[in-house]
C-alpha cells in the first residue's frame, strides 16, 4: 500500500521465485510479433496484453521503509485530545515524547527530561530539560514548551482524555529556560509514569491546535501525510537529538478487517502487525518462514461484563451462576483461538502483585443451575448480550451464549458497531450482558466508580482504592492491590475470561519491535528490516490531490453535448431537469431524516472510554452538533450547492476533500469494470445471437446464466483464493494509490473489477443477444440475406449497429450500478474508496460524510438516468413529445 | 420421441423444469432442517474446529466447530424467509399501489410514480446497509430494506400491465354495467395481470436472496448465532487459505439457489409472456 508508493521495484519480485515472473519478459516481444494479425481483429487480446506489460512493472516497497498493519484507524493524530490507543500505536515515542517515556518492561526512564528531583513530602517536582532539541518545525525546545502543555492538559476547556489526572497538579512553572517545576495537590505516587503516557507529551504552542491532522512533535520521525481511510506515514527526523533510528520510513496501514489482515500479510502489502487480529491464522503462519510470531503481555482483560445494577443481575446469586455455567477456556479456544491466559480478577497475569484466581469459579453447570434456583430462576430466564465487532467478542459471544443456554438462561446476541456500544453500553449502561476488552494499563479502580457501565458499588472496594492512591509503600500497594482483585472476584462482579497476550506478526528480517504492550503503542524507534536499502531523495515527493470538480465539469459537459445532439425542445429538457431536482430534493431529504435520527453520539464515540463529559460537550460545540436539525439541513444543503461539503467529524476535514480522495478510486474501479464489462458482454451476446441454434451459442447462454446468479462478493473471495492465495499473481487487497504510477494503481484495481464486472457482463450478454436476435428479424436484415450478403457481413454490417442502439442506454445504468456496486468488492479488496469510506463513517458515526456520500452517489444515478433519457430522446424523438417519460 | 413427449415438452421446457427442481430442493432442505440437520446448529464443538469435509462432516466444519452442512440448510431457511418475507409485503404495497395509479390516473397516479421514481433513484444496495446500519443490523431490518425496493418495481409493473387492460372491451362493459373502480381492479384487472406478476415476483425473489446474502456478508443481515449463507462467506474469508470449504459450499448454496430462481423465472416467463424480452436490468 503507502509503501509502494514511493516507487521502487517490482512487488512481484519481492516475492519468492516463481515461474511467473518470467511472463512479463515475454510479453511485449510476443505482442509485437501478433501486431500484424491482431490489427483487423476486435478481439481483446492486444488490450490484454499492453495491460498484462504494464502490470508487471509495478512498484513495490519503498526501501528502507516499513510497513506496519494496524486495525483501527486514529480520529486525528493528537495524543492529548482522544483517547483512541490507535493515536498512540502511530505517534507515541516515534513522533511525539513527554518528560518521561514508559520502556517495554514497564519501566519508567527520563527522555525530554534528563533527572528529576522530588520534595521530602512528594508535592514538587523539579525536571531537569535535555537541552538542543528542536519540534519537527524547527523550533526550540525548552521550558515554555513543557508549562504550555501540561496547562493545555489541564484548563478546564481541556480535550485531554485524562484530564482528570492533571488537574492534581497544583502549579506548573518555568524557573529557567531549562528548568521545570511542578507542584501537586496532593501525593501522586505514579507522576513520573503517567507523564509518560501518550496524553502528557509535550507539544509546542506553535503546532497545537493543527496537531489533530497535522501532528509536530520532538521525536525521531516526523509527520509526513496521512491518507484517509487508508495509511499514515512518518519519515526520519534528521535532526533528532537522540540517537538516529534505523528506519528511514514508518507506514501504517489500516486493515480493519481479520481478513484483508491475513491477506495483506500473504501478498507481502504489509511487513507485519503489532497486534494481529486473525488468531486462526496463526498456525499456519507459524509455519510460514517468512513470518516470526512474536508473543508478550498485554494489559487487556477480555471480560464478560454484567450490568450489576440490572434484574435479575443484581442478586449476586445470579452472578455466581453465570461465573460457573461459563467455560473460560472454551471461550478462549472459541473467541482468542488458545491465544489467552485465563484470569479470575480484573488484573493482568504478568503484574507482580496479580493474584491467582482463575479458579476461584470452578466451571461447573449444576453448581450454576443450583445457584440460579436458590435466586428464584429454577427455569432461568431470558437476557441479551451486546458483542462489539472484534472477533474475540463475536466469536466468544456465541460460545457464551451457548453455555448459558446448557443452564437454563435464553441469551438472544446483538452484534452492534464501537459507536453503539459506546452510547447503549458504555454510556448509557442500557444493556444486559456483553464482551468487552479493557486493554488500559491497572485500571482496577474502575470498579470504584459508581457512573461506570458495570453499576457495581461497594463502599468496601472504594475504600480499597482510596488508600491505594495515596499509599507509596511498595509491599502495601500490593496487599491492597491484591485485596482489590479478591475483592471483585468474590462479588462477581464480571465473569473475567481471559487477558489475551499481545500477538505479533512480522516478516522474520524485521528486528527491534516491541514484544510486550505496557502501553498500547507500537516504539519503532529501535526497529530495523534487514535487506531495505536506503530511501533515496526523490522518494520523498509530495503526495498529490486531485479535485473534485472535473468530475461536475464532466457531468455538465456531458448534459451540453447530449442536449445538443438530441436537438431536444427546451420544454422537453426544463421538464426532464425540474424532475430531475425535485428528485434529489426528495431523496436529500430521505437521507437527512434516516441519519439524523441514528443512535450513537459522534462526540462521545471519538473521545473514547475514559473522556470526561464536559470534553465530549466541548466537541459537539466545536462539530456544530448542538445546532437545530433545520439549521444543519438547510447548511448541508446550502453548503452542497457551492461545493462545500462541511467537515468531517471524525478526520476534521472538509468532506469534500476526503471524498475527492476516494472518488479517484470508485471511478476509475467503475470505469474499469464497465469497460471489462462491455467488452465482455456485447461480443458475447452478438456471437450467441449468431450462433443461437448452436451449441456455442447454448454454452454462452449457459454461461450468462450461471454469471448472473453469482454474488459478487462470492467471486471476489474465489478471485483472491486463486490469483492471490495460491498462485500470488495479485496482491489480495490495498491500493498503492495512483502517485505510485499508473501501472501498480491499476493492477491492484484488475481483481476487483473482474469481480464486479463477470456478473455484470453476463447481464448485458443476454440483453445484446436478444436484442440482437429482434434486429435479425426486421425485414432489412431478410433483404440483405435475400440479396446474397453473406452471414457474417449482415451480421457486422447491418444487425450490430441497431441491436446497439437498445443496449447503449441500458450501459448507462449498468455504470450508476458499478458505481454504486463496488462498496462492497471494495470492502473485500480494502480499497479506499467511497464505498469503504461509507462503512468506516458509518462506524464511526461520522454522520457529515455519509450523507454525503449517499447524496453524490444518488446525484451520479439520477444524473446518468437523465442521460439515458436524453439518449432515448435522441434514438427516438417520439418521446420528446409527450414530454414525459412513456 | 414420442409424440406425447414433444406434447409435455411443449408445456415444462428444460429450463423451467431444471429450475422448479433446484428451487424445490432448497425449500425441501429448508424444510427438513427444521426437523433434523446432520449436526446440531447449537452445538460448539471446539474438537471440530475447522475440520476437513469427511463422512462425518460432508462440507466440513467452520471455526467453532459447527457442521457447514446443517449451517448451509439453516441458512437456506433464513434466506428462503428473508427474500419470501421481503417480496410478499412489496407485492401488497406495490401492486395495490400500482393497481390505484392505473384506475385513478391524475393526480394521485402522479404521487405514486413520482414517489416510486424518486426511490428508484437510490442505489439500492446503498440504502439498504444505510437502512440497516441505521436503525440496527436484523432480519427483520433486512426484510424491510429489501422490500422498500421492491414496493416501485411492483407498482410501475403493476401499473404498466393495468393501463392496456382498463382499454379492453369487457372492463369497458363492466364499467357501463356500473361496477366501481376498485371493484374491477380486483375482479378484472388483477386475474389478467397475475401471471406477469408471477413471473416479476420470481426473478425479484433471485435478487432479494442475492441482497439478503449481501447484507450478511457486511453484517448487517442475519444476525448470529442464526446461521446464514452471506455470514458464513464472511467469516469463512480469514480462513480461505487453509479451509477453502469454508468459503465454497456456502458461495456454492447461494449460487445454485439464484441460478434454480433465474432458471425458474426465465421459464415462466416463456410460459405466460413470451412477447417480453429476456433479461434484465
Amino acid at each position: 500500500m503507502s509503501g509502494r508508493d514511493e516507487g521502487g521495484n517490482s512487488a512481484i519480485l519481492s516475492l519468492p521465485t516463481h515461474p511467473l515472473r518470467q511472463l512479463p519478459r515475454h510479453l511485449p516481444r510476443k505482442r509485437r510479433r501478433n501486431a500484424g494479425c491482431v490489427r483487423f481483429n476486435s478481439n481483446a487480446a492486444p488490450l490484454l496484453a499492453l495491460l498484462l506489460s504494464l502490470l508487471f512493472t509495478a512498484a513495490a516497497h519503498a526501501a528502507g521503509a516499513l510497513n506496519i498493519g494496524v486495525q483501527l484507524e486514529p480520529p486525528n493524530l493528537d495524543p492529548t485530545s482522544g483517547s483512541a490507543a490507535a493515536i498512540d500505536e502511530i505517534v507515541y515515542a516515534n513522533l511525539f515524547e513527554g518528560l518521561t517515556r514508559i520502556n517495554e518492561d514497564g519501566t519508567v526512564s527520563p527522555l525530554l527530561a534528563r533527572s528529576w528531583t522530588i520534595s521530602e513530602d512528594g508535592l514538587v517536582y523539579d525536571f531537569e530539560l535535555r537541552e538542543g532539541v528542536a519540534f519537527h518545525d524547527g523550533t526550540a525546545f525548552n521550558a515554555d514548551d513543557v508549562v504550555f502543555s501540561l496547562n493545555r492538559a489541564r484548563a478546564p476547556n481541556s480535550s485531554n482524555a485524562q484530564r482528570a489526572l492533571f488537574e492534581l497538579i497544583a502549579n506548573v512553572e518555568a524557573v529557567a529556560p531549562y528548568h521545570v517545576r511542578i507542584t501537586l495537590k496532593e501525593p501522586l505516587g505514579a507522576l513520573t509514569t503517567y507523564l509518560g503516557w501518550g496524553d502528557a507529551v509535550i507539544v509546542a504552542p506553535e503546532s497545537a491546535a493543527t496537531n489533530a491532522n497535522h501532528p509536530i512533535g520532538t521525536g525521531p520521525f516526523a509527520f509526513q501525510r496521512w491518507r484517509k481511510g487508508a495509511s499514515a506515514s512518518l519519515v526520519r527526523n534528521e535532526n533528532y537529538w537522540g540517537a538516529r533510528p534505523a528506519l528511514d520510513q514508518l507506514n501504517f496501514i489500516f486493515i480493519p478487517d481479520p481478513t484483508a489482515a491475513f491477506a495483506a500479510l500473504m501478498a507481502g502489502d504489509v511487513d507485519g502487525f503489532p497486534n494481529y487480529p486473525a488468531a486462526e491464522n496463526l498456525a499456519l503462519i507459524e509455519r510460514d518462514a517468512r513470518f516470526q510470531i512474536i508473543t508478550g503481555a498485554s494489559e487487556g482483560e477480555m471480560i464478560v461484563a454484567i450490568n450489576n445494577g440490572k434484574a435479575p443481575f443484581d442478586d449476586i446469586r445470579v452472578r455466581r451462576a453465570l461465573n460457573h455455567a461459563i467455560d473460560k477456556r472454551a471461550v478462549i479456544e472459541a473467541g482468542l483461538f488458545g491465544f489467552g491466559t485465563p484470569i479470575g480478577s480484573h488484573f493482568p497475569p504478568h503484574h507482580p502483585s496479580y493474584e491467582e484466581l482463575s479458579d476461584y469459579y470452578a466451571y461447573d453447570p449444576d453448581e450454576a443451575r443450583r445457584l440460579l434456583a436458590e435466586a428464584g430462576y429454577p427455569n432461568g430466564f431470558s437476557t441479551t448480550l451486546a458483542l462489539p465487532p472484534p472477533a474475540y467478542a463475536r466469536r466468544g459471544g456465541e460460545v457464551v451464549a451457548a453455555q448459558l443456554a446448557a443452564i437454563g438462561i435464553d441469551v438472544q446476541i446483538r452484534n452492534i458497531e464501537w459507536a453503539q456500544w459506546l452510547d447503549q453500553v458504555f454510556s448509557n449502561r442500557n444493556y444486559d450482558l456483553t464482551i468487552v476488552s479493557h486493554t488500559e494499563p491497572l485500571d482496577i479502580d474502575i470498579y470504584a466508580r459508581d457512573d461506570y457501565y458495570f453499576q457495581y458499588r461497594s463502599a468496601e472496594f472504594k475504600e480499597i482504592i482510596e488508600r491505594l492512591r495515596l499509599e507509596a509503600d511498595p509491599a502495601a500497594r500490593d496487599a491492597l492491590y491484591r485485596n482489590a482483585q479478591r475483592k471483585i472476584t468474590e462479588g462477581a462482579v464480571n465473569v473475567f475470561i481471559a487477558s489475551g497476550p499481545k500477538v505479533a506478526v512480522w516478516s522474520k528480517d524485521v528486528s527491534g519491535v516491541w514484544a510486550n504492550a505496557p502501553v498500547q503503542a507500537n516504539d519503532l524507534t529501535r526497529a530495523d528490516y534487514a535487506g531495505r536499502a536506503p530511501l533515496t531523495a526523490n522518494d520523498r515527493s509530495a503526495p498529490t490531490r486531485l479535485p473534485l470538480w472535473p468530475i461536475f465539469a464532466l457531468i455538465i459537459a456531458a448534459f451540453a453535448a447530449v442536449a445538443v445532439f438530441a436537438r431536444a425542445s427546451p420544454a422537453f429538457l426544463v421538464s426532464r431537469i425540474l424532475s430531475m431536482a425535485l428528485t434529489l430534493f426528495a431523496a436529500s431529504l430521505i437521507i437527512f431524516v434516516l441519519i439524523e435520527i441514528a443512535p450513537g453520539d459522534p462526540a462521545a464515540f471519538m473521545m473514547g472510554l475514559n473522556a470526561n463529559p464536559e470534553a465530549v460537550a466541548a466537541l459537539k460545540t466545536e462539530l456544530g452538533l448542538d445546532q437545530s436539525l433545520a439549521a444543519r439541513y438547510s447548511n448541508w444543503i446550502g453548503g452542497m450547492i457551492t461545493g462545500d461539503f462541511g467537515v468531517s467529524y471524525t478526520y476534521r476535514t472538509p468532506v469534500a476533500e476526503l471524498m475527492a480522495e476516494r472518488i479517484w478510486v470508485s471511478l476509475p474501479l467503475a470505469i474499469m469494470a464497465f469497460v471489462l464489462s462491455t467488452i465482455i458482454g456485447i461480443p458475447a451476446g452478438l456471437a450467441a445471437a449468431a450462433w443461437r441454434a448452436r451449441s456455442n451459442g447454448k454454452m454462452i447462454m449457459g454461461a450468462a446464466q450461471a454469471g448472473i446468479a453469482i454474488p459478487n462478493f462470492w467471486l471476489a473471495i474465489l478471485l483472491v483464493m486463486i490469483f492471490a492465495v495460491t498462485l500470488r499473481w495479485f496482491s489480495a487487497g490495498g491500493f498503492p494509490g495512483w502517485d505510485a504510477g499508473v501501472a501498480p494503481a491499476l493492477k491492484a484495481m484488475l481483481l476487483p473489477a473482474i469481480a464486479l464486472a463477470l456478473p455484470q457482463a453476463a447481464i448485458l450478454t443476454q440483453i445484446m443477444r436478444s436484442s440482437t436476435i429482434e434486429t435479425l428479424h426486421e425485414d432489412y436484415i431478410r433483404t440483405a440475406r435475400a440479396k446474397g450478403l453473406s452471414r457474417r457481413k449482415t451480421l457486422f454490417g447491418h444487425a450490430l449497429r441497431n441491436a446497439l442502439i437498445p443496449v447503449l442506454t441500458i450501459l448507462g445504468l449498468q455504470f450508476a450500478f458499478l458505481l454504486a456496486g463496488g462498496v462492497i468488492i471494495e470492502n473485500v479488496f480494502y480499497l479506499p474508496g467511497l464505498g469503504r469510506l461509507v462503512f468506516q463513517s458509518i462506524a464511526q458515526r461520522d454522520l457529515i460524510v455519509v450523507e454525503s456520500i449517499v447524496m453524490v452517489l444518488v446525484f451520479a444515478v439520477v444524473a446518468i438516468a437523465f442521460l439515458v433519457d436524453l439518449a432515448y430522446a435522441i434514438v427516438d424523438p417520439r418521446l420528446q413529445s409527450g414530454g414525459a417519460r412513456r | 420421441m414420442t409424440p406425447r413427449k414433444a406434447q409435455w415438452l411443449q408445456y415444462v421446457d428444460a429450463g423451467l423444469g431444471a429450475g422448479a427442481a433446484i428451487v424445490a430442493t432448497f425449500i425441501l432442505i429448508a424444510f427438513v432442517s427444521l426437523f433434523w440437520t446432520p449436526h446440531d446448529v447449537a452445538i460448539i464443538d471446539v474438537g471440530a474446529r475447522v475440520a476437513a469435509p469427511s463422512f462425518e462432516y460432508w462440507f466440513g466444519a467452520n471455526h467453532l466447530g459447527r457442521d457447514v452442512l446443517s449451517m448451509i440448510m439453516v441458512g437456506a431457511r433464513a434466506s428462503i424467509t428473508v427474500a419470501f418475507l421481503a417480496v410478499g409485503a412489496a407485492m401488497l404495497i406495490g401492486v395495490p399501489l400500482g393497481l390505484i395509479a392505473a384506475a385513478t390516473r391524475g393526480p394521485l397516479e402522479e404521487i405514486i410514480m413520482r414517489s416510486s421514481d424518486v426511490i428508484f433513484a437510490f442505489p439500492a444496495l446503498i440504502l439498504a446497509i444505510l437502512f440497516t446500519a441505521v436503525y440496527g443490523p436484523g432480519a427483520l431490518n433486512a426484510v424491510i430494506a429489501i422490500a422498500i425496493f421492491n414496493i416501485p418495481v411492483f407498482a410501475r409493473l403493476t401499473r404498466g400491465a393495468a393501463l392496456p387492460i382498463w382499454t379492453r372491451g369487457y372492463v369497458l362493459s363492466a364499467r357501463t354495467a356500473g361496477k366501481g373502480r376498485f371493484r374491477i381492479s380486483v375482479e378484472h384487472i388483477l386475474p389478467n395481470i397475475a401471471a406477469v406478476l408471477i413471473v416479476q415476483a420470481t426473478v425479484q425473489f433471485s435478487l432479494a436472496v442475492l441482497a439478503e446474502a449481501a447484507l450478511s456478508y457486511v453484517g448487517l443481515g442475519t444476525q448470529p448465532p442464526t446461521p446464514s449463507w452471506g455470514r458464513m462467506l464472511a467469516e469463512s474469508q480469514t480462513m480461505v487459505s487453509f479451509a477453502p470449504w469454508l468459503a465454497i459450499f456456502p458461495g456454492l448454496a447461494i449460487f445454485s439457489f439464484v441460478f434454480g430462481l433465474n432458471l425458474l423465472g426465465d421459464g415462466l416467463r416463456r410460459r405466460f409472456d413470451p412477447h417480453r424480452i429476456a433479461g434484465m436490468m
